[in-house]
């Protein structure tokens, strides 16, 4: 008996089983490896719930677990309060520099947030410059390290994943819906109460959830900033870093633990929020407010005040790496002797992160392009478990996927460790429901019917897919590129368990530097990796404008 | 060219019959149009022929041909879609060429055969321009040239004109047909639309719920609609106990030859639409019978003037 496959769907199918084969190898076979790590004793062999029992009796763990969701929901709730104000302003009120306002806005999305912790650390830290000013004219304050710190940098660094898509539903509001209310009696305050944020509020919900996940996974800033307190990801770190036993069961149990806290974040998210979405049919955004002066004033002193303070860390980052430093010690002299030291022994790790992020980028766009093609245009269940599964990894922090590549792959028939594929295929799995995600919002936009004329006309689906969609798509997947290429390129979480001997890349040498407390090459690595990350985005930017200028 | 045979072509979509067994032949070079309202399946009998829906029994052959097994691609089809379809990323000229580079159709003759269909539309000249200059007649007529000049076996055509405006509708529609004689290409036109239905076709197929009701010419089907759905769909149909009636079979009872039988009532509504005035009678039973006259200046029709209708006996359709 043959199979038979409906020529039609030929393409989508073939597309699928390379779809589910690709991430069923690189990560449902390392997240299972995870797993059956955290059921087997020490050595491997014997089934047993004791970890479990060991890691969660252990007060220690249990504080790790409590911190980080504690630590999680506040950084949510600071990000809500700080964004949605923000997010009203730059929809609704008259705010001079919008434009200049919502691009800076954008940026810490980009930027590593471990170089906003450090930056914080090298400012109010304990040896920090403001910290000594202070003291000096008799003025003391709270210790920067510990939840406040890593709350202050979680908000400054991930408000923007609550403030663009609130900002986009603010605009989406149809405003003839406030002015039946406000024809019905209700005052402009009570129409924004009763019927604009609860309009908006599935928008703010879903990017506090993306923040929240953010918390969960984040690596770097926790390790810069905690010092002393357990933060769930950096436990499984350590624990994964000293096992000695051959199976890395107590490793395995925080992975496990961590997965499933972001899982169940997730499925909240699919279950409550995608059927809570309001679609108001707006033809065109809702006029900008008048409002008094002191409003107007109070607006756009906000607005600067928050886009700039997020940016300032980094920007001191940039200065501070052209200072001297003796050890961990800042003198505030011009020296260029911190990149000096970085690129005399080796400008090694610098061309590690570009070609990584290359390599990582490209193989992203040839795994996610596709899928968000099945997952769009097939409706089959089948379809739908792919897209599940491309979605997977976002619930997934990075140290514990990398955990799951080491553990799979450093024996058997496919040996990964120790080379710089793995780390290359670690970042394309992370990064591949981004790719997807972006991939189908635009396949969304273009009208299926292109295609069928396109196969009526004589090409073959295989074809149509090259000629007529990848050139539709060629804007939308070049900006995705280049996103993916900039967050692989200051990817941490993951690198700092896979990277060996050779592999190390910029973000290793400046957590390596941060163990050793070497100041300077790591301001001057944090420096590079901005600067890395800042030139392909403007790059894409004056592209995409002439791209749509020339159209 | 190509006559089109479909044998028993079904289709279930879960526990939707979207086509349930529908037998039909289109002559070589006929205009033939599947007309129905949405969801009577057209527009999924029209896909299968084009390869974009699978057959879950039957056959679909051209000529002696059978296609339903081939590839969409394969099939040697020209097709023009409801929302044009037009390439975005391709000027006028791109998209007309389109499937003459997938023929390897190539240098001089390109040229030559794009802009032979471009005059065809009443578009020469307009090659170099790109989809987004164009207003939505123009893209429908780019979308026209791009199906002719592949000279296709068979044209299809889904719902072409549906996102026009009424006036260019009417002249789209004769000029769709004067094209698909000229050319003597055998064509299926989808619309839900009766009016355009009868304007353009050489027969007509009926379809309700996946079946087709009836197949005829436009006058055949109008006139001697053999269903009480065929009658209604067709056009303002009276319901009598006798029978089946068109408004336009009546006419005021003083202006009617002597012998036709008699209704009588009074003026519910009236509609002067210019070249007809449509009156609506009341009769003593309490139900309303529909009724049309040309124009006549003389006349004078009131609400609630006592009327005497009688109706042409020849033009009574009874029903099953």
């Amino acid at each position: 008996m043959t199979l038979s496959i409906p020529h039609q769907q030929r393409l989508p199918v073939v597309i699928g089983a390379l779809g589910f084969l690709f991430l069923g190898l690189f990560l449902l076979y390392p997240l299972f490896s995870v797993f059956s790590a955290s059921v087997l004793d020490g050595e491997g062999e014997k089934f047993t719930f004791a970890n479990y029992v060991k890691i969660l009796s252990r007060p220690f763990y249990r504080g790790a677990v409590t911190n980080t969701l504690l630590i999680g929901v506040a950084a949510t709730c600071t990000t809500i309060l700080m964004s949605v104000p923000l997010a009203f302003a730059l929809a609704r009120l008259p705010v001079p520099g919008k434009a200049a306002i919502i691009a800076l806005a954008a940026m810490p999305l980009v930027l590593p947030s471990f170089v906003s912790a450090y930056a914080i650390v090298l400012l109010l830290g304990r040896a920090g410059i403001f910290t000594q000013g202070l003291n000096a004219i008799g003025i003391g304050f709270g210790s920067i390290y510990g939840a406040g710190g890593i709350i202050l940098v979680y908000t400054l660094t991930l408000y923007p994943y609550v403030l663009l898509p609130t900002m986009a539903a603010f605009k989406a509001v149809d405003v003839s819906v406030e002015e039946a209310a406000q024809s019905l009696g209700s005052s402009p305050r009570r129409t924004l109460w009763t019927v604009t944020l609860p309009i908006v509020l599935p928008a703010i919900l879903a990017g506090g959830l993306l923040v929240f996940i953010e918390t969960l996974e984040n690596f770097g800033v926790p390790f810069v900033l905690a010092e002393d307190m357990p933060i769930f990801a950096v436990e499984a770190f350590k624990l994964f870093v000293g096992e000695t036993a051959p199976n890395p069961s107590s490793a395995g149990v925080l992975g496990v633990l961590l997965i499933l806290m972001a899982s169940l974040v997730l499925l909240v998210q699919r279950r409550f929020l995608s059927r809570r979405r309001f679609a108001t049919g707006a033809r065109s955004a809702p006029p900008i407010l008048k409002v008094g002066l002191g409003l107007k004033v109070a607006a756009t002193v906000y607005c600067w005040a928050v886009v700039l303070l997020a940016l300032v860390p980094f920007f001191a980052i940039v200065v501070l790496s052209f200072m001297e430093f003796r050890g961990p010690v800042l003198h505030p002299n011009f020296s260029l002797a911190n990149f000096e030291a970085l690129f005399d022994r080796a400008m090694r790790p610098l061309m590690n992160t570009l070609l990584f992020a290359t390599l990582a980028a490209i193989g992203v766009t040839l795994v996610g392009v596709p899928i968000a093609y099945v997952v769009t245009r097939v409706r089959s269940a089948l379809a739908s478990l792919l897209d599940v599964i491309a979605t997977l990894p976002f619930a997934v922090a990075g140290t514990v996927l990398a955990i799951g590549f080491v553990v799979s792959f450093n024996s058997g028939w496919l040996i990964l460790t120790g080379g710089p594929f793995i780390m290359v295929l670690v970042y394309t799995v992370r990064k591949v429901p981004f790719a997807v995600r972006s991939s189908s919002a635009i396949l969304h936009q273009i009208d299926p019917a292109l295609e069928e004329a396109s196969i009526s006309l004589g090409r073959s689906p295989l074809q149509t897919f090259g000629r007529i969609l990848v050139p539709l798509m060629l804007g939308g997947i070049l900006s995705g590129f280049v996103l993916t290429w900039v967050t692989i390129a200051s990817e941490l979480s993951a690198t700092v368990v896979l990277y060996s001997g050779q592999w190390r890349t910029l973000t290793v040498v400046m957590f390596q530097a941060l163990e050793g407390g070497g100041g300077g090459l790591a301001t001057a690595a944090a420096s590079t990796l901005i600067i890395v990350t800042l030139v392909p985005i403007a790059l894409l930017y004056r592209l995409l404008r002439r791209y749509e200028l020339g159209a | 060219m190509t006559g089109i045979v479909i044998e028993g072509a079904a289709r279930t979509f879960g526990t939707v019959r979207a086509v349930d067994g529908v037998d039909l032949t289109v002559g070589d070079g006929e205009f033939f149009t599947l007309l129905g309202p949405s969801g009577c399946g057209k527009t999924t009998l029209l896909r299968m022929i084009a390869g974009f829906c699978e057959l879950d029994a039957g056959q679909i052959r051209f000529g002696t041909r059978r296609i339903d097994t081939l590839p969409a691609h394969t099939r040697d089809i020209g097709m023009v879609f409801q929302n044009y379809a037009v390439f975005p990323n391709l000027t006028v000229a791109g998209n007309v060429a389109y499937g003459l580079k997938a023929r390897k159709v190539a240098g001089a003759e390109l040229a030559k055969r794009v802009e032979e269909a471009l005059a065809l539309v009443q578009l020469a000249g307009y090659g170099e321009r790109w989809p987004h200059q164009l207003s939505g007649g123009q893209l429908q007529r780019v979308a026209i040239a791009r199906a002719l000049v592949i000279r296709p076996q068979v044209l299809l055509f889904d719902e072409p004109l549906s996102n026009l405006d009424a006036r260019l509708r009417v002249s789209m529609r004769a000029e769709i047909r004067e094209l698909q004689k000229s050319l003597g290409i055998t064509a299926i036109y989808v619309t839900h639309d009766q009016e355009e239905a009868m304007s353009v076709s050489d027969r007509i197929a009926l379809m309700q719920s996946g079946k087709l009701e009836q197949v005829g010419a436009p006058a055949e089907i109008y006139r001697k609609p053999a269903s009480r759905f065929a009658a209604e769909f067709m056009g303002t149909t009276n319901l009598m106990p006798f029978g089946a009636l068109r408004p336009e079979a009546l006419r005021l009872a003083a202006e009617a030859p002597a012998g036709w039988p008699r209704l009588e009532g009074q003026v519910a509504h009236v509609e002067m639409l210019g070249p007809i005035t449509r009156v609506d009678v009341r009769l003593g039973d309490g139900g309303i019978v529909r009724a049309a006259f040309l124009d006549e200046p003389a006349r004078a029709l009131r609400m609630g003037d006592a009327v005497a209708l009688a109706y042409d006996p020849a033009r009574v359709v009874a029903l099953p």
